[in-house]
């Protein structure tokens, strides 16, 4: 039964997210074979509209003020590291740079792609380091139309 | 082996009975024994000692302190909890059942950290996910030190969870 098949690993780059990589790899071994990676901005200084594919629509690019584009780019580098780490262990690879509500936009994603799992942090980069289940982990589990694996680490 | 040993709480409801599958699928990524358990809630138990109810013999002796009927009841779960252990065994994958009155949240966190679990799996209902019941699957998450695979159910079982 294809039940790990396709998996979405959504991050914000915090050591939990990073941490929660190498379940997404461990599931290889119980057939997942495409990833869909996905980060969303919410913190431009200019409005976009709510789901603009930073990724794809590459006009809206260009109108970024300078210091957006410059976020941006180095968002999309750390993505394409992490496309590159999960090639290496012979995953396909998908990157989704959005923007707009985080959670909505996960969920969103995970629908279009039809993914059979979601893997993200309990906990991010919050600015409260004692909050145990972040706000975006709690709307996608709440929200979400797939399983969801919620990564804990106890702290060392 | 992130997937080594993993608690499985049931309360034998279709929306828990759903997340077995994932379980047998996660044998493939080194899963090794699955610790089925079933959580009296305090509703159900009242006053009992602490300790794990996992033989016929320590149910039966409840029935000093409970209603017959309820011990009956609990056996009825055990047999049942029984037949679930015997599907693992089939798969390949060692099983264990515990029986353990307390707080959900509570009983599971730190049955996780006593055995050493590495993933928690729970098969909840569309109910207990919706904005009034998400508080209960809430806790269990944030007391958890472990990590978790939720697996919703795609029927609203809500009714049948209604207590
Ligand atoms: N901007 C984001 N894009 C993609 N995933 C995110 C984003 N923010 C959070 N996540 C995911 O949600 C998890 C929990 O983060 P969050 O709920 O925001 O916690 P916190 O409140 O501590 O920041 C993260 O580990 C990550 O997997
Ligand atoms: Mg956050």
């Amino acid at each position: 039964m294809p039940l790990f098949e396709k998996v979405l690993y959504s991050t914000d780059f915090s050591p939990l997210a990073e941490y929660a990589l190498d379940y997404v790899k461990k599931l290889k071994e119980a057939g997942a074979k495409e990833v869909i990676v996905v980060h969303v901005v919410d913190d431009l200084s200019i409005e976009l509209p709510d789901g603009a594919d930073l990724l794809r629509e590459k006009e809206l690019f260009k109108i970024l003020p300078e210091v957006d584009q410059e976020y941006v780019t180095s968002i999309v580098e750390r993505l394409e590291a992490i496309k590159q780490e999960l090639e290496k262990e012979e995953l396909s690879v998908k990157l989704y740079l959005k923007y707009g509500n985080i959670s909505r936009q996960i969920v969103k994603v995970a629908d279009k792609e039809s993914v059979k799992l979601i893997v993200m942090g309990a906990h991010g980069k919050g600015l409260l380091t004692e909050i145990i289940l972040g706000s975006v982990s709690t709307d996608v589990i709440r929200n979400a139309n797939c399983p969801v694996l919620i990564v804990k680490k106890m702290e060392e | 082996m992130l997937f080594r040993k993993i608690l499985y709480p049931i309360d034998l409801e279709k929306a828990s009975l759903e997340a077995k599958p994932y379980i047998f699928k996660l044998k493939d990524a080194g899963c090794m024994e699955v610790h089925l358990l079933y959580v009296m809630v305090p509703s159900e138990w009242g006053l009992i000692p602490k300790g794990n109810y996992n033989s016929e013999e320590m149910i039966e002796a409840l029935k000093a302190s409970m209603s017959e009927g309820y011990v009956d009841g609990l056996k009825r779960t055990f047999r049942k909890l029984q037949e679930v252990a015997r599907e693992f065994e089939e798969e390949g994958i060692k099983a264990f059942i515990s029986i353990i009155p307390g707080k959900l949240s509570e009983v599971i966190s730190s049955y996780a950290e006593e055995n050493d679990i590495k993933l928690v799996v729970l098969g909840v209902s569309a109910g207990s996910l919706s904005f009034f019941k998400i508080g209960e699957i809430v806790d269990i998450i944030k007391a958890s030190t472990k990590p978790l695979l939720i697996v919703k159910s795609k029927v609203n079982y809500s009714s049948e969870n209604e207590k």
